[in-house]
């Protein structure tokens, strides 16, 4: 069993009268249980020259998405150093937030269907603000990833 | 101008080779080296029911702030102990804040991903006024045994 853990400190000595210190730690865990998350897809790091989104795990397929419900952690970091540079994270088609240059997001993802039969599924969406070349590092840590069969044709 | 660093560090021995994050960012807004100057403070929100309920309303609130143009990260935090009780996140266009149950929320908000006791996400906030909403839906609260999260909204 693997032993992963997150811990998280904002601080702030100037955001409101007193200094702002919030520490957490979590120990990430199966989804109900208290063994330790075991599979990760490794951390990536890609630099993207299109302004077109894509998918940054394998595409949840409708009606096989096996790890729904299952848990899973995602870290999205936008690297470039360029602070008006930034990139468009969606999730079953809705726009969650903007990551700037320096940016990153910490956060669960549930992989779930669309439930809006737009075919909208949980996949993670970002997109570059600018094709001039864009560096991103993203991982997941989880249950499991929905590897596709060979040459499996995604409608 | 305030300065507002958030150090993430995630530590695991997950694979033969190890796997570590270390990351420090600077909540800056948007399209600025300029640092965020406002935040709800950290509030705290107890539940007593599984109803699904909007956390956070674009448009409403703090949110009146946080638009397409500006910058915004919100941190939540699970609060709870347990290992088996959780609460679900979800984004869209949320319930009505009374009606919506773990059964009949609205179809239009998406199941983001689910908060166990002592989790905790940190992520930039689009705010969209229809589908932006930040809903949250816990498994096993009630009055004799509620269920607790903290959470706290940096903004421009």
């Amino acid at each position: 069993m693997a032993t992963t853990t997150a811990a998280l400190t904002i601080s702030s000595s100037d955001l409101v009268g007193d200094a702002l210190s919030l520490t957490t730690t979590n120990t990430l865990y199966k989804a109900g249980r208290t063994i330790g998350l075991d599979q990760t897809t490794g951390m990536t790091k890609v630099y993207l020259t299109s302004v077109s989104a894509i998918d940054l795990f394998p595409a949840l397929v409708e009606g096989s998405i096996a790890f729904t419900g299952k848990t899973s952690w995602v870290y999205i970091c936008n690297k470039s150093e360029d602070e008006s540079e930034y990139a468009l994270i969606t999730i079953g088609g809705i726009n969650i937030g903007r990551l700037y240059g320096g940016d990153y997001l910490w956060m669960p993802w549930s992989m779930k269907e669309s439930v809006n039969a737009d075919n909208h599924h949980g996949d993670i969406e970002i997109a570059p603000s600018v094709a001039t070349g864009m560096w991103f590092e993203w991982t997941c840590i989880n249950e499991g990833t929905e590897w596709h069969a060979a040459d499996l044709a995604i409608s | 101008m305030a300065t507002i660093t958030a150090a993430l560090s995630v530590n695991s021995d997950i694979t033969e080779y190890g796997l570590g994050i270390s990351k420090s960012m600077t909540m800056n807004k948007a399209g600025s080296t300029k640092g965020m100057e406002l935040t709800t403070g950290l509030a705290k929100r107890t539940f007593v029911n599984n109803n699904q309920v909007d956390l956070l309303t674009a448009g409403s609130g703090v949110a009146v702030d946080v638009t397409a143009s500006r910058a915004a990260k919100v941190y939540i935090k699970n609060v709870s102990t347990s290992s088996t009780d959780y609460f679900t996140m979800g984004f869209g266009n949320a319930s009505t804040n009374t009606t919506a149950t773990p059964t009949n929320g609205d179809a239009t908000a998406f199941e983001l991903g689910r908060l166990y006791g002592g989790d905790w996400m940190l992520i930039p906030w689009l705010a969209v006024s229809t589908t932006g909403d930040i809903t949250i839906m816990p498994s096993n609260a009630t009055t004799a045994d509620p269920m607790h999260v903290e959470y706290m909204v940096f903004f421009e």
